[in-house]
C-alpha cells in the first residue's frame, strides 16, 4: 500500500531540504530497540497523541496517565507494526484513540451513562475544532472538510471520534436508528477521505 | 468473490472511529480478515480519522518526556511475529467475551460461506440476521455465557433482558442420532419453554420470549421437536 501520509508535524519538507525522518522510518528503528529513535519519535508524535487523548478524556491527570500508557505501548509493540496495513501515524493514532476510548468507557461504565450522554451538547466538539484553528494546514483542512459533511454525518463522526461514544450512544443522542448512525459514520468518513485525498 | 452483507460492510465507519462494542469489534475484525474490500476501506477510513486526531494536537507537559523514555528503557519489547503468524490479527485476548465474539463471528462466517452459492434471497436473509446479532451484541445489558457440551463441543448464549432476546450458538456439536434433532429450551421458574429446533450445522438460533430465563438447555428430540423435553439433555447453560 502506498504511504502518502505526511509526517506528523507540518507540511511535507520542501524540495531540496533534507527530510526529517518520517514516523514510519522512526518506528521501524524503534522496532529494533533503538532508544534514540524512540526519543525522536516521541518528539514527532507526542503532540498528536496527547492532543487526541486530552480531547477524548478531558481530565488532565487521566489524560497524562493514558498518554504515558500509549507511548509505552508504542515502544513495546512497535515490533508488531505492519507497514503494509497503513502508515505509522495511523497505527499510533488508532492505538491512541482506542486507549482513550477504553478509559472513558470504563469510567462511564460505573456511572449512569444514559444520563451522562443526555447532558452533553453535541455541537461542542466541532466548535472547539473550529475555534482553535491556528493556521496549521491539518487543522484548516479538517475544518474545511468537516464543513462539507451533512449535519448528521458530521455529528455522527465527531461525537464518536472526539467524544469516544459508541454508535448506539450516538444514535441515542441524535435520536436516530442504529442503522442510520452506522451509515452516517461511514458516509461521513468517506466524504472526509475524499476531501482530504486520503489513500490509506 | 463472496457477497458481503451490506449490514456488515457499513460497520467500516463505526470501526474506524472505534464506536463498536468489544464484541462487535472482534466479530468485525474476524470478518475483516476475509473481506479484502472491507480491509482497504477500513485502512482508508482509519487514516482519515487519524487526520481528525492530528488536528487537535496539544503539547504534553514537558516532565512526561523523561518519564516515558525512562519507562521505555526498562520495558522489554514484544517479540515480532514470525512469518507464519504474521497474518494473524493482533487483538489482545480479553477472556471469554472475545472468545465468544470470535465464535459468533466464526459462525456468521460459516453461515456466509455455506450460503455463498445460494440465492440472493438467502444472502439477504443472512444479512438481516447478522444485523439482528449485531444489534443484540451492542445492547448495553447483553450478557454472554458459555458452556461445554458433548464430545468437546461448546455453546454460547448471548442474552439481553431489555430486548427480551437470546442468541444461541454451538460449535462442533456432533450430529444428532438418526431421526433425532437438537431442541433448545429456555427455562424459567415455570419450567422449560421451547425455543425451537437447532438449525443444522453451527447456525445460530435467535429467540425472543426470554423474560425470567434462568437456564437454557439442549435436548435430543424426535424430528420436528417436542412440546416439552422428552430426550436426553446434552447441554445446559445458566444465564442468570
Amino acid at each position: 500500500m502506498p504511504k502518502l501520509e505526511r509526517p506528523l508535524h507540518g507540511l511535507p519538507p520542501a524540495t531540496g531540504h533534507p527530510a526529517e525522518p518520517s514516523a514510519d522510518e522512526l518506528l521501524a528503528l524503534v522496532a529494533r530497540g533503538d532508544e534514540a529513535a524512540f526519543e525522536r519519535l516521541y518528539d514527532v508524535a507526542s503532540g498528536s497523541v496527547f492532543g487526541l487523548i486530552r480531547r477524548v478524556v478531558r481530565d488532565q491527570a487521566q489524560s497524562e496517565e493514558v498518554f504515558q500508557e500509549v507511548m509505552l505501548e508504542v515502544w513495546r509493540t512497535a515490533t508488531r507494526f505492519d507497514p503494509e496495513r497503513g502508515s505509522a501515524t495511523t497505527w499510533i493514532m488508532t492505538l491512541t484513540h482506542r486507549r482513550a476510548v477504553d478509559r472513558v468507557r470504563s469510567a462511564q461504565a460505573a456511572s449512569n451513562r444514559e444520563e451522562h450522554v443526555a447532558r452533553l451538547d453535541p455541537a461542542r466538539p466541532f466548535d472547539e475544532v473550529s475555534e482553535q484553528v491556528s493556521g496549521r494546514f491539518e487543522q484548516r483542512q479538517v475544518r474545511r472538510c468537516l464543513s462539507f459533511l451533512t449535519e448528521l454525518q458530521r455529528e455522527s463522526v465527531v461525537l464518536a471520534y472526539y467524544q469516544g461514544y459508541s454508535y448506539p450512544e450516538v444514535a441515542s443522542l441524535l435520536g436516530l436508528p442504529l442503522g442510520t448512525v452506522k451509515t452516517r459514520m461511514r458516509d461521513g468518513l468517506i466524504r472526509l477521505r475524499d476531501c482530504m485525498g486520503v489513500t490509506g | 468473490m463472496r457477497t458481503t452483507s451490506p449490514d456488515l460492510h457499513t460497520l467500516t465507519g463505526a470501526y474506524a472511529v472505534n464506536a463498536l462494542s468489544d464484541l462487535e469489534r472482534a466479530a468485525f475484525e474476524t470478518h475483516l480478515a476475509h473481506c479484502a474490500g472491507c480491509a482497504v476501506e477500513v485502512a482508508e477510513l482509519a487514516a482519515t480519522a487519524t487526520r481528525l486526531g492530528v488536528a487537535v494536537e496539544f503539547t504534553p507537559p514537558p516532565h512526561l518526556r523523561a518519564r516515558v523514555l525512562a519507562a521505555a528503557s526498562e520495558t522489554r519489547q514484544l517479540p515480532p511475529h514470525t512469518p507464519r503468524a504474521a497474518r494473524s490479527r493482533s487483538w489482545r485476548p480479553a477472556g471469554g467475551l472475545l472468545a465468544a465474539a470470535c465464535l459468533v463471528a466464526a459462525v456468521v462466517l460459516t453461515v456466509q460461506v455455506t450460503g455463498s452459492d445460494s440465492s440472493q434471497d438467502q444472502l439477504t436473509q443472512l444479512a438481516s440476521e447478522y444485523g439482528r446479532f449485531s444489534d443484540l451484541l451492542s445492547t448495553p445489558d447483553a450478557r454472554l455465557v458459555t458452556a461445554n457440551g458433548p464430545a468437546g463441543s461448546t455453546a454460547t448464549a448471548v442474552i439481553s433482558p431489555s430486548r427480551n432476546e437470546l442468541l444461541f450458538l454451538s460449535r462442533s456439536m456432533p450430529a444428532p442420532p438418526t431421526d433425532r434433532v437438537y431442541q433448545l429450551w429456555v427455562i424459567n421458574s415455570d419450567g422449560p419453554h421451547s425455543a425451537g429446533v437447532l438449525p443444522s450445522g453451527s447456525a445460530p438460533l435467535l429467540t425472543g420470549g426470554v423474560t425470567g430465563a434462568e437456564r437454557v438447555a439442549v435436548t435430543v428430540e424426535p424430528q420436528g421437536g417436542s412440546p416439552t423435553p422428552t430426550g436426553e439433555k446434552v447441554m445446559e447453560i445458566t444465564v442468570v
